[in-house]
């Protein structure tokens, strides 16, 4: 799966442009043909390519065209900040969701429920750069509560962290609340309720430990999601992340840039899908591997 | 079940505080900037983006400087003279440190030049090298005289020597070129590296031994901030103090906001439409005029550019050396340029397409598009991203593209061949000159002024040039734009006409 995205990308790379251009657009074209040598561009493709995958198996993506640095090792500096973004995100998102979710199966068509709803839809249906900006505009410029943008303080996380997982939390909301009401009126429930259970018991641990399985479904799907709209809180906020970097090296055409960040993103996929699995047998005993 | 979920939020948490660095310091000693990015690289000579050149000209000094009224101004070099048609002599200032307290002489300079030339070499690292290629040899004569050969006659000299920083010659070679762009360089100028944190902030720091003096500020920031909204977010807050390229509907904004205000001047920055001679129908003059007068230039200047602007009679701005004031602009007359279309065969009007990748002057180029559409000329735009756009549009050879919207900035060299020669001249090393523009004898009349150093004489070439071009309208001629910046009420800091962010100038308000 990995090679296939690498070629695909690869080859989207190479048939959109000249990155050559990009860097010395007023150059003479005898200067261009250098640079053009120098980067083992004027080489056919079919070698460009192979050499790529060589290289590539030994974690080398080559040197960045614009920052002239390794590009794997640009892509994995700024990891860490996208991942805590996106984990920061993904939490908060969980931690409203699950609740909201559990509430508005457990008691229905209530107003509460109702509220939620559509505060929950509102956030679905707003841009993430445009949640991130009234946000902004809100808590840092009116009330100075928070700083504008950056990373480089716990308070500079919280809007980011809230305007990527507001993007986020409908969706689970949404999936929490039907997964519960499909459960909550199955046999084994109820006999736990006649039991004499406290229905706070129920309800987390019998009920939610079976509904949650839809749940951490779609929170491996979204991890993918997440990732992609993280570039643009990234840039709204000014944080150093991945994301913004690989935007950047898109519009530049920056083929290294982009091939390594593609390659590691999709490596990561691949990692959570697996976690998703493990974490399905542990959830429920039937799926787990004999 | 507990230990696995404690571990993986450790883990989390683990990840969250490792990425969070250090909170910065901003104080009243300090000076920030907010610039869309930064360069790729601290190297003066390897790089050619405008927010490159913006932190470099704070870190390094050139031969010449130019004051805020655009006089050449001694800066390395003390004074100058031309000793013939091909030879300049420049004297050194003496006692000159560098930011790790090594003297300044003339194997730096002779060094800085050779950098770029790269004399003998076939392969050129520095993509500066087309502004400088006229230089054949830089002579060391004594420790504080240098002499500067030229292969011909190169009447831009000085004006490209006002960007062509000093940088050490022993510091280099023993650091290495990597670490010399990134970590550890060192300039003569204002401001000295404190830390680089790539897409975040280049932190400089007022340099004790500068020769002019210590800049008002301390510490002098350059913050990377990609959205144009939290740019001017963080300049309400106070979290920068300097921002560039105010659009017209965030002027009032800032205007009226009590923490900020606005500086403005005019600039080089020209715009036009290059027109493409060699099809249908931009090869029939009548057609070319036709465009140029179906343009209200006035009033997109008033109502989309807030009055910032001023319409031009060609595309040599007022402000460069050559520019010839008698030429009027075209006026706005849409019934004479539907005669004139007419007249050059298409009285029914024609249909066109105009390529842009000035993606920041989307509006502008629609309504040129409209404007356009009504005379007849019924344009489709097209916006690129600055991506593919120079391959696919420029390099179509044959089939016919019609137009390109854009602006140039000249490289802040006000001078009229800095931008004659890139956007008409149409030998292979030219720019877009050699896709687009065919008019006959102006690239004689171009080589003829570039390679004269008689002042006078280049002022009467190129009059005739903008006599020619003007009757001609090889591209449909609009008008030169203001740099705006948004500056802190808590700053005295006024914009330049060289769009140069000059910061030693800058001081704290009382």
């Amino acid at each position: 799966m990995c090679i296939g995205v690498s070629v695909v990308t690869f080859a989207i790379l190479h048939a959109s442009g000249d990155p050559v251009m990009l860097i010395m657009p007023e150059a003479p074209e005898a200067d261009r043909a250098r640079l053009r040598e120098a980067l083992g561009l004027h080489d056919p493709i079919v070698t460009q390519f192979l050499r790529f995958v060589g290289n590539a198996a030994r974690g080398d993506f080559g040197r960045s065209f614009f920052h002239r640095e390794p590009a794997f090792g640009l892509v994995m500096e700024r990891m860490p900040t996208t991942l805590a973004l996106t984990a920061l995100a993904l939490a908060l998102a969980i931690a409203v969701a699950i609740p909201v979710g559990i509430y508005g199966a457990v008691r229905r068509n209530t107003l509460i429920d109702h509220t939620a709803t559509v505060v929950v839809f509102l956030g679905q249906s707003m841009p993430v750069f445009w949640i991130g900006i009234m946000l902004m505009l809100l808590f840092a410029v009116q009330w100075r509560l928070l700083p504008v943008s950056g990373w480089d303080s716990w308070a500079s996380m919280v809007l980011p962290a809230v305007t990527l997982g507001a993007f986020t939390t409908p969706l689970f909301m949404r999936i929490v609340r039907a997964s519960m009401l499909e459960v909550i009126n199955l046999d084994y429930v109820r006999t736990a309720r006649a039991k004499g259970l406290s229905e706070w018991i129920v309800i987390c641990r019998h009920a939610f430990r079976n509904a949650a399985l839809p749940v951490v479904t779609v929170i491996g799907l979204q991890f993918g999601v997440l990732l992609t709209g993280a570039v643009l809180t990234e840039t709204v906020f000014a944080i150093p992340g991945v994301g913004r970097l690989i935007v950047r090296a898109i519009v530049q055409l920056d083929f290294p840039i982009v091939q390594a960040g593609v390659f590691v993103f999709a490596m990561m996929i691949v990692v959570l899908n697996f976690a998703v699995d493990v974490l399905y047998g542990y959830l429920n005993p039937v799926i787990r591997l004999r | 079940m507990r230990r696995l979920l404690a571990a993986i939020l450790s883990l989390a948490l683990a990840t969250v505080v490792g990425s969070a660095p250090g909170a910065r310091a901003q104080g009243k000693d300090t000076i920030t900037v907010a610039l869309p990015s930064h360069a790729p690289t601290l190297d003066p000579h390897m790089h050619f983006e405008r927010v490159g050149i913006l932190v470099n000209i704070n870190m390094f000094d050139s031969l010449l400087h130019r004051t805020a009224k655009l006089e050449f101004e001694p800066s390395l070099a003390t004074s100058w003279k031309a000793l013939n048609d091909t030879t300049w002599e420049f004297k050194l200032r003496k006692g000159v440190r560098f930011h790790n307290g090594e003297t300044m002489t003339a194997e730096d300079v002779k060094y800085s030049f050779e950098r770029v030339l790269e004399p003998g070499k076939e392969k050129k690292k520095s993509p500066q090298y087309g502004n400088v290629r006229a230089i054949k040899e830089v002579k060391i004569v004594d420790p504080e005289t240098i002499h500067v050969l030229t292969d011909k006659p190169f009447p831009l000299l000085l004006e490209r020597l006002v960007f062509f920083p000093i940088v050490p010659k022993k510091h280099i070679e023993k650091v290495g070129e990597d670490a010399f762009g990134s970590t550890a360089a060192v300039g003569t100028g204002p401001w000295k590296l404190v830390e680089w944190k790539r897409d975040q902030y280049i932190r400089l720091e007022a340099f004790d031994g500068h020769w002019r003096g210590k800049p008002a500020f301390k510490y002098l920031v350059f913050r990377a901030v990609p959205e144009v909204a939290t740019a001017v977010a963080e300049l309400k807050t106070g979290g920068v103090d300097i921002i560039r390229n105010v659009n017209a509907d965030l002027l009032n904004d800032l205007k009226n906001h009590p923490q900020t205000r606005i500086s403005t001047t005019p600039i080089l920055r020209v715009h036009y439409i290059s027109l493409d001679m060699r099809s249908a129908p931009f090869d029939k003059k009548a057609a070319r005029q036709a465009a140029n007068y179906a343009i209200d230039k006035q009033a997109m200047i008033q109502k989309m550019m807030a009055g910032l602007g001023k319409q031009v009679g060609t595309v040599v701005q007022p402000a460069a050396f050559g520019h010839d004031p008698s030429i009027q602009p075209y006026p706005y007359d849409p019934k004479k340029a539907k005669e004139l279309l007419a007249q050059a065969g298409y009285p029914n009007g024609v249909d066109i397409t105009l390529h842009s990748s000035a993606v920041d002057w989307r509006p502008h180029f629609e309504a040129l598009g409209q404007m356009l559409t009504e005379v007849g000329l019924r344009t489709t735009v097209r916006m690129w991203d600055p991506g593919p756009a120079w391959n696919k549009f420029f390099q179509a050879e044959g089939k016919a593209t019609h137009g390109q919207y854009g602006s140039w900035g000249n490289y802040s060299v006000f001078d009229a061949d800095a931008v004659l020669h890139p956007l008409y001249h149409t030998e292979p090393g030219g720019w877009i000159g050699k896709h687009y523009a065919r008019v006959e004898g102006l690239d004689k009349l171009i080589d003829e002024a570039r390679t004269s150093i008689d002042q006078a004489k280049r002022k009467r070439v190129y009059s005739e040039i903008q006599r020619m071009i003007r009757e001609e309208a090889p591209s449909v001629f609009l008008w030169t734009q203001n740099d705006t910046l948004g500056i802190s009420k808590k700053v005295a800091y006024e914009a330049r006409p060289d769009e140069w962010l000059w910061l030693y100038a800058a001081k704290p308000v009382n």
